[in-house]
């Protein structure tokens, strides 16, 4: 089910991708992809790093998108509602130590927030919004 | 807004939702002479326990006469919604109505899939109606004699009819199907079970 609820994040993100995007105007910088692509992560990380990114966006990112347009937010809070339903249930997973962290997942999860604090924070925000479909289509290929 | 500027907040406010599609109704504010208008808006999980409690304004519901909104495509996720509205008179404002508990589309009511089978020639073939993008069938269907080998079929695509099985000539043949929502993780009861028959004359 947390598939499906992916499905719903993405058919969400996928009605304000173009305009979320247009917001951003650093191209030469990548919160999630850089250095590394998150599809160098091992399998046997890959439930730490998942686990990780939804806290960050559910502490870090949705909360500083807040736009002008009422249907962008309205869209917003449903990819964040997604979100929080997913996290609930990864929560488990990780309260039944299935989660564990590695060491790479680690270092790649610290370089993620490196990369969103080395810029303002709503510019971080929405940055890392817009690139909601590089994890979306990481969790599906590598499922 | 003065004192007397105060309206009456909407009553009975309450969610009708089947089939993933979901909306509040309430009772109308009844003013002599005047139109009243409504505002909804909504607040969902995420929003009370990340973004401060705030609520969110649907504008498809904002000023509106009717005493009824849509709110399908805001409760997009399966976590508990808050949902409020208040009433409008020019500069006079009611205070909110809320929705008494929280409703999440997990309790939505689901209902057996409209279905129709067919007998095309030798073809057992089911035409089952899009129900929107959460819905799966579950399709059961079974040669009805000698015996009851029971085959079931999981159908996502109804776009077009579909194709269940090869029958035996003469043979009848039964079909029933109930839908699946995977975000829910439920199903409804069965439609009313369809028997037809195969062309030709049965071998003795």
């Amino acid at each position: 089910r947390i598939l499906m609820s992916v499905t719903e994040i993405r058919s969400g993100f996928t009605a304000i991708k173009a305009n979320i995007q247009a917001r951003d105007p650093i191209r030469t910088l990548s919160i999630l992809s850089h250095p590394q692509s998150l599809h160098k992560v091992k399998s046997s990380d890959r439930c730490c790093i998942i686990h990780n990114l939804f806290n960050f966006y559910m502490d870090k990112v949705f909360k500083h998108c807040q736009t002008e347009d009422s249907y962008i937010n309205r869209k917003i809070s449903s990819i964040a509602n997604s979100f929080l339903s997913i996290k609930k249930k990864l929560e488990q997973c990780h309260n039944q130590n299935k989660c564990l962290c590695g060491q790479e997942s680690t270092e790649k999860f610290k370089q993620i927030l490196a990369n969103y604090e080395g810029l303002n924070i709503t510019s971080a925000a929405i940055k890392s919004l817009g690139e909601l479909d590089i994890l979306l289509d990481w969790m599906e290929k590598s499922r | 807004l003065g004192e007397d500027a105060l309206l009456p907040s909407p009553q009975n406010i309450s969610i009708l939702s089947t089939n993933m599609r979901h909306f509040l109704t309430w009772s109308p504010v009844t003013i002599q002479g005047e139109t009243v208008r409504y505002s909804v808006e909504f607040q969902g999980e995420y929003e009370r326990e990340y973004a401060n409690e705030s609520w969110i304004p649907i504008c498809e519901c904002s000023l509106i006469t009717a005493t009824v909104c849509n709110i399908t495509e805001d409760i997009s996720a399966t976590v508990a919604y808050n949902l409020r509205v208040r009433a409008d008179i020019g500069a006079r404002r009611s205070q909110w109505g809320t929705l008494k508990g929280f409703f999440n589309r997990i309790t939505t009511s689901l209902t057996p899939p409209p279905m129709k089978v067919i007998a095309d020639g030798y073809h057992l073939l089911v035409e089952l109606k899009d129900m929107g993008p959460a819905f799966q069938f579950c399709v059961l269907y079974w040669k009805k004699e000698p015996y009851w080998l029971m085959q079931w079929k999981m159908v996502k695509d109804v776009s077009s009819t579909v194709h269940l099985d090869t029958m035996e000539a003469g043979h009848d043949y039964c079909v029933k199907a109930q839908t699946y929502v995977e975000t829910i993780n439920r199903s409804s009861s069965f439609s009313q079970t369809q028997c037809v028959r195969a062309q030709g004359g049965r071998s003795l």
